[in-house]
């Protein structure tokens, strides 16, 4: 886990000083090569994970560093070509290009500790980290559009983390109180969390989660999320909506699980899915009216992040292994849709979905991966996101909440008409007279197909080592 | 002294008295340090003193003088009106903690109403005022709640997390800073009722 650590940070370290675009894009494709083999031999080393004292590591968090190195690893891939294009074509200096890789480093080191460390509050430190580095991110480009995003983001971001804390403080007013701990690491505060006070761990939990919902980009405290999904540079969108929402929401399931503990689970269930219907029909709604690209996934990215609360919410094994299953699928394919719709970008020069036309033609490989895609956004068989949607849905109607998920399976199949709706529009059609054909670069090729297979694989049969990754999130979900 | 900032209409007499609110946090750990005679307090007050009295209301100042904003705060409820929310915010926070947050020490519930009612009213800046600027205050008046309800209920946070937060806090004011800056060079006003670009 050090390890993870000292990478990242070394190579934003590197970025400070080297100045070519190309030769830092590479170095920091191997080094998240590196990373990402240091997440699968901390996920191999079976249930007994010996670290460092500062940082913490269960079934839960490795999961999480998983997915977090699987998502970084193909931004780095990515990102390589998509900025050396940007400084070859003038857009960005290469001053700004290594402060690009500086910030991305930063970002995803803040990213990989939110989900390592032990102590509860550095847990929120690292939090607003992640909210503080990634604000200069989307606002990158430095127009007025990407200015106010930032600004929206990050205030947002900061009052609900605020609420957030001070949810962590009245929840350590009962852990020093009631059960004399004079710490929040969680190995400690899970021996003790039946002798805290319910009432007390019941509001410290509303806090918790509208602060932290906030980030997670949960409905109706999403507001931010559209605005820097879309302004952000396009790699970053896909960081941003890939995982770290997903890293809030392991704040989340934190602070649920001693909840459940001390309250017993209903509390936190109920919740968990009126907020994931929120969200699920905010966004369906959203996703209808879109006329701009990159709004479209990010109004889909609420849409996922509800089902996964709302599977959380349903609980239950089935219900659980769907929603981190569901993690998995979506950090896998939302940054297939962002990659693709950044080489549209680059190529139509516009957002406007009634102006992108004929991009199978125009853009021939980007517009098959575009494809693909969006049926296994929308949740087509057989990608993963179908089977956890299944899952989530059998295990709902089998706990007996019937309306609740008739809602849900309403709000999925609205959201994925829409989908195939507006990319049908854009993918197919005529391209534009004066357009010529293009292809990818070889490492954004090799990351599509990397994400693509991968979605395509735990869609369909769940690799063992796969199973086993969620199998132990689970296990420590259920407590 | 926060019903001040409710009724302050310019910058720097707001800035002045996010100042003097945080030398009064700063008083209070202080005391409990005395009481408690525990080093790890006097350290945390001294912090509180160097960050919050001295660094941020520096920075605050410098960025303010920097983009010659207009003095005005530009305000969506006048004064008089904002004095009255707040009275209403403060019996609000109080009725919460005695009805709803159950906490043995009388002394200990009123602080904890009390920083309840500043966390609220730092919320209550942020919405109702229009500079950029003035968000960035109304923020840190809430983080100022937040520790002195920190301190009410439970003496402090665990020194560590304690520490982290206040690097926190001056990482992200600084960055606020630069992104007011932005603001200005890009819109010519910090007016951020005016920022409506992104929409749907």
């Amino acid at each position: 886990m050090l390890g993870i650590v000292v990478v990242t940070l070394s190579l934003a370290l590197l970025s400070l000083y080297v100045r070519s675009a190309k030769v830092l894009g590479i170095a920091n494709a191997c080094g998240y090569i590196v990373v990402f083999a240091l997440a699968l031999l901390l996920a191999a080393t079976g249930g007994r994970y010996r670290v460092p004292d500062f940082f913490y590591a269960d079934g839960l968090s490795v999961f999480f560093v998983f997915t977090v190195a699987l998502v970084s690893l193909v931004t780095a891939f990515y990102s390589s070509g998509y900025i050396r294009h940007a400084v070859e074509e003038g857009s960005i200096s290469a001053g700004k290009a290594a402060l690009y890789y500086v910030l991305f480093n930063l970002f995803c080191c803040a990213m990989f500790l939110t989900v390592m460390v032990k102590n509860l509050g550095l847990m929120w430190v690292a939090i607003e980290m992640t909210t503080l580095v990634s604000a200069f991110l989307v606002g990158f480009y430095n127009t007025k559009q990407a200015i106010e995003a930032a600004w929206k983001y990050v205030i947002i971001c900061s009052v609900g983390i605020i609420l957030a804390l001070f949810g962590i403080i009245i929840f350590y007013s009962t852990v020093a109180n009631h059960a004399g701990l004079k710490n929040l690491d969680w190995p400690d505060i899970v021996d003790v969390a039946k002798t805290l006070n319910p009432n007390v761990v019941r509001i410290a939990f509303l806090f918790i989660l509208v602060g932290f919902g906030t980030k997670a980009g949960i409905a109706p405290m999403h507001t931010w999320l559209p605005d820097a999904h879309s302004q952000a540079v396009s790699p970053i969108s896909a960081l941003l909506s890939g995982v770290l929402l997903k890293t809030s929401l392991y704040a989340i399931l934190r602070f649920s699980i001693i909840t459940n503990m001390c309250v017993g689970e209903r509390f936190t269930s109920h919740l968990f899915i009126l907020f994931g219907l929120i969200s699920l029909v905010v966004s369906a709604g959203f996703i209808l009216v879109q006329k701009n690209l990159k709004r479209l996934l990010a109004y889909s990215s609420i849409e996922h992040i509800g089902i996964i609360v709302f599977g959380l919410g349903i609980a239950g094994p089935w219900a659980l292994y769907g929603a981190f299953l569901h993690i998995l699928g979506h950090a896998a394919i939302k940054p297939v849709m962002f990659f693709g719709a950044a080489s549209v970008l680059k190529k139509y020069k516009t957002e406007n979905m009634h102006i992108i036309r004929g991009i199978v033609t125009s853009l021939p490989f980007t517009g098959i991966v575009l494809t693909l895609g969006v049926f296994a956004l929308g949740g087509m068989p057989p990608f993963s996101l179908f089977m956890s949607e299944i899952y989530i849905v059998v295990a709902g109607f089998m706990s007996g909440s019937y309306v609740a998920t008739a809602v849900y399976v309403a709000c999925i199949v609205a959201a994925f008409c829409s989908l195939t709706y507006h990319f049908g529009k854009i993918l197919f059609g005529k391209k534009p007279v004066s357009m010529e054909a293009e292809s990818e670069s070889f490492l954004a090729k090799a990351a599509f197909i990397m994400l693509l297979t991968f979605a395509f694989v735990i869609g369909i049969a769940a690799p063992g080592a796969c199973r086993d990754l969620i199998l132990k999130a689970i296990q420590v979900v259920a407590g | 002294m926060t019903y001040f900032m409710v009724v302050a209409k310019r910058l720097a007499g707001l800035i002045s008295s996010f100042r003097l609110q945080s030398f009064f946090l700063f008083l209070l750990t202080l005391m409990m340090a005395i009481e408690e005679k525990g080093a790890v307090l006097y350290i945390v007050a001294g912090l509180i003193f160097i960050v919050k009295v001295y660094l941020i209301p520096m920075f605050l100042r410098h960025v303010a003088k920097r983009i010659k904003t207009n003095e005005n705060l530009g305000l969506f409820i006048n004064p008089q009106l904002s004095l009255f929310a707040a009275l209403g915010l403060t019996y609000l926070s109080y009725l919460f903690t005695f009805k709803v947050f159950p906490l043995a020490d009388k002394v200990q519930s009123a602080s904890f109403a009390l920083s309840l009612c500043v966390t609220l009213v730092g919320l209550f800046i942020m919405i109702f005022r229009m500079k950029a600027l003035t968000q960035i205050i109304g923020l840190m008046v809430m983080e100022n709640g937040l520790f002195l309800s920190a301190a009410a209920v439970s003496r402090g946070m665990p020194f560590l997390v304690e520490i982290a937060i206040f690097l926190d806090v001056l990482v992200s004011v600084i960055i606020l800073g630069v992104f007011v800056y932005r603001i200005n060079a890009l819109f010519t006003h910090i007016d951020v009722s005016k920022l409506k670009h992104l929409k749907g």
